[in-house]
């Protein structure tokens, strides 16, 4: 760069736009799920019987403890964020791998499991069921984008390090804390009808 | 206005090799690939019009059925269609595309000293999803089958046993598709106003304009999922069984509501508040006096926003809730009176000591100032919970509204086109027929919205084809439409005014009002690059520092923070404004366009209920974002 282009101006590191960005898609998707699960409480508080008669309550032992094996994927997916930025290609790849297949693995049994129910209890028998799977179903919906957002992720590391890609790989994090966050919200919000 | 100093080869040189790099494509190409801001404001300008014409005929449709009684010029259901899609076009298709869209998108970047905005394809891809998205539900008027539930849209009626045809399909759908454009748009803008600016615009250095938009962002922000939840409910509802809003099955028809306005609310402030952006530029302008009041001002328009989201309940008074819910949301719609308030007294004192040219631009502030107190004197009635329950969906509401969002809402973005037509076309518009325009618009407007107050306190209800005769609201009714011609009238000169001047209009140079604000720093239309050089900013009229412009040119001879090595463009912290890195732009791509048409694709395929054709366009979708992310920008070498 030529010199006399320099800027002469102090300079200070902010956020980028990328984690501007990130932070103002999660707390547009953050006020959908407000939404959703202030509709679950209102419907909730104007019915008398709550799963009403007729529906299962929901299970909670596998979901926990799948909810809790999701929620893990934090921690490798922060560490592969920190070794990005620290130049460390190769350790980024296998944290991100190890976060990919926790999450891949919640996925495929939670989609099981949706159709199970959904099988067994369909989604128009109520109001009940009607917000049990939408609230579920949108959760889901984000564990999904998540996953697409870390194959893709994998594959632009596949040809090394950018400081785009490191950017990808911080913005992709944030991301992924918010969907383990979310998920443990709508869990909690679910499992409140057996209480 | 300073003087320019015969300009330098080396200035010369670099202005050149900005030209070059931020030239577009010629031609047709040029205009579908464009990532430019003032390009996508533009686009967005000429189809919002297209839209507010459309919006418009409705309007007078409804207006030439009721102009007597027992009329039929239209059926009922056509008229069901007609207010629907008034209010659909009028909100979603014309108010928030024309700010937020137009002027937001043309002029914040300018007003900040921004080359773009932050994210400049997905600019372009709003514009475009924004495009379709119209299309998409002026499909459904052409086919007869446009939502006819009203803009609002209450279950029961808008539910499969009431409505069996597509119309709230596409209500639904419509709503959902220009729902992600506006989302993507308040997004750039928040991003955009934190990381773009000029270093030296700390936030409160930052233009009003830019504090109104960011508010309205803000806004959007945070009412659209809500909208999107409530449709998506009701899609669901209405096509594969779900009951959220189906009594006999314990959901609830009043959900609708409270989701519908708790997005509905703030929107009418989303509607607002970028018109009083507007004001606080062009009454400095016209005044030559800074805004009184800066801090209050500023804090007053995001306020506005911030208690819109507390006061949903207020549209609900007749619907039968607990006396303490209707008190609550009663107590805090009074609350809006005291940021709005503060406005109109820092408009009027500004207006007062600084004297004032009252020209075109400067009347439309004036008569906006009108409308809005008159609006809001009426609107402060609603708060007495018994008179609101009487006038519910009367007339009387009808009229309140349209003093709001037409007279309040509108007036400025007229005041606005000729107030910013200049930096945008480089030439002046006419000012006899433009202060006849507004005359003709002010007398209409008051004529066409003032004898519905009355026709409603009378007890005329809103959304009725037609009335009988011997009730006395005749001779009011065809007050009310004479209004509505001579509004049209009003405004139909309006833009031929424009139209004629950007033809045979004088030059206007670079800075015709002596303008407060950076976009009048430079030249008229605004070169590709903006700003030659990223500019010095030291306060909030920063065109009005002369000592920050000559150090400009200064910098620019000497290749300071000229960045004309590519795209480029500064990032700075989001409160203080400091430098903090050099970014590379993109410029110029088809993956904005491509991305929209297969999301248009999606949503077209959701309507005719082929869920697994939709699943295989959303790959589609899927496969453009790749492409789009697969050219990274260089490398800082900084």
């Amino acid at each position: 760069m030529d010199v006399a282009a320099r800027p002469a101006l102090p300079r200070r590191n902010g956020p980028t736009a990328a984690l501007l960005g990130m932070a103002v898609l999660v707390a547009s998707e953050a006020t959908l799920f407000a939404a959703m699960i202030g509709t679950y409480y209102y419907l909730r508080f104007e019915t008398a019987v709550w799963p009403p008669r007729g529906v299962p309550e929901p299970k909670w032992v596998v979901p926990v403890i799948l909810v809790a094996v999701l929620v893990c994927s934090s921690v490798p997916m922060e560490l592969g964020s920190r070794a990005a930025q620290q130049g460390r290609l190769a350790a980024a790849r296998s944290f991100f791998l190890v976060a990919l297949v926790l999450q891949a693995g919640y996925f495929a049994y939670e989609v099981h499991d949706f159709a199970d129910q959904l099988r067994e209890t369909p989604i128009d028998r109520n109001a009940y069921t009607s917000v049990y799977y939408t609230l579920l179903g949108a959760d889901h919906a984000h564990v999904f984008v998540g996953i697409l957002f870390v194959v893709w992720l994998l594959g632009k590391l596949a040809f090394g390090l950018t400081p785009y890609r490191v950017n990808a790989a911080r913005v992709i994090t944030w991301y992924w804390h918010f969907v383990n966050l979310l998920t443990i919200v709508v869990l909690a919000t679910l499992l409140s009808a057996r209480a | 206005m300073a003087v320019v100093a015969p300009p330098r080869p080396a200035a010369e040189r670099r202005e050149a090799r900005l030209e070059l790099a931020w030239r577009g494509r010629p031609g047709l190409l040029g205009w579908l690939t464009t990532t430019d801001h003032k390009r996508i404001g533009l686009l967005y300008f000429w189809t919002t019009l297209v839209f507010f014409g459309a919006g418009g005929v409705e309007a007078l449709l409804m207006r030439t059925q009721l102009e007597r009684p027992n009329n039929d010029v239209v059926s009922p259901s056509t008229y069901d269609q007609l207010f629907s899609m008034h209010g659909i076009t009028m909100i979603f298709f014309f108010i928030i595309p024309m700010t937020t869209g137009a002027f937001g998108n043309y002029l914040l970047p300018l007003m900040i000293g921004a080359r773009d905005m932050a994210f400049p394809r997905m600019n372009a891809l709003s514009f475009w999803i924004f495009l379709a998205s119209g299309i998409f539900i002026y499909i459904s008027l052409f086919m007869g089958m446009a939502p006819d539930a009203g803009w609002f849209d209450y279950v029961p009626l808008a539910s499969r046993a009431y409505s069996p045809g597509s119309n709230i399909d596409f209500y639904c759908l419509g709503i959902i598709f220009n729902g992600i454009a506006s989302t993507l748009t308040a997004g750039q803008f928040i991003v955009t106003i934190f990381t773009s600016r000029a270093p030296g615009m700390s936030l409160n250095r930052m233009p009003l304009f830019c504090f109104a938009f960011l508010a309205a962002s803000f806004g959007l922000l945070f009412a659209l999922p809500v909208l999107t939840v409530d449709t998506v409910f009701l899609f669901l509802d209405r096509n594969i069984g779900t009951h959220f809003f189906d009594v006999a099955h314990g959901g609830s028809a009043v959900l609708w509501q409270h989701l519908f306005w708790f997005f509905g609310h703030p929107e009418v402030y989303i509607l607002i508040v970028p018109a009083f952006g507007i004001a606080t530029e062009i009454i400095p302008a016209f005044t030559q006096r800074r805004m009184q009041a800066f801090p209050l001002v500023a804090i007053a328009e995001l306020l506005v926003v911030f208690i819109g989201f507390g006061v949903w309940a207020h549209h609900m008074f007749a619907v039968g809730m607990p006396t303490v819910t209707m008190v609550f949301f009663a107590a805090a719609s009074a609350m809006v009176v005291i940021p709005s308030t503060i406005q109109v007294f820092a408009w009027c004192w500004t207006m007062v000591i600084g004297g004032g040219r009252f020209r075109t631009p400067l009347l439309f502030i004036v008569g906006f100032v009108f409308m809005f107190v008159t609006g809001g004197l009426t609107g402060i009635m609603f708060v007495a919970i018994p008179f609101d329950q009487q006038v519910t969906d009367t007339y009387f509401i009808v009229a309140h509204f349209h003093y709001i969002i037409f007279g309040a809402a509108v007036f400025p973005i007229f005041g606005g086109m000729y107030y910013w037509f200049p930096k945008v076309t480089g030439k002046l518009y006419f000012e006899l027929p433009g202060q006849i325009s507004f005359w003709t618009i002010f007398v209409g407007t008051n004529l066409l919205f003032f004898p519905m107050h009355i026709v409603g306190l009378l007890g005329m209800p809103r959304r009725q084809y037609t009335y009988p005769d011997g009730l006395g609201w005749g001779a009011y009714n065809l007050a009310e439409t004479i209004g509505g011609f001579l509004t049209a009238a009003g405004i139909v000169l309006l833009l031929g005014n424009l139209l004629v001047s950007w033809f045979r209009g004088e030059e206007a140079g670079p800075d015709p009002w002596h303008g407060p604000t950076l976009e009048w720093s430079t030249g008229s239309p605004p070169p590709e690059y903006n700003f030659a050089v990223i500019p010095k900013v030291s306060s909030a009229y920063a065109n009005w520092d002369h000592e920050d412009r000559e150090e400009d040119r200064r910098r620019l001879e000497q290749g300071v923070l000229v960045l004309d090595e590519g795209n480029r463009q500064v990032a700075v912290t989001p409160v203080d404004g400091h430098l903090s890195e050099i970014v590379d732009m993109p410029h110029g791509s088809p993956w904005p366009i491509l991305l929209a048409l297969a999301l248009s694709l999606v949503f077209t395929m959701l309507v005719i209920e082929r869920y697994g054709a939709a699943a295989i366009m959303g790959v589609l979708c899927l496969l453009a974002l790749v492409g789009w992310h697969s050219h990274e920008p260089a490398e800082e070498t900084a």
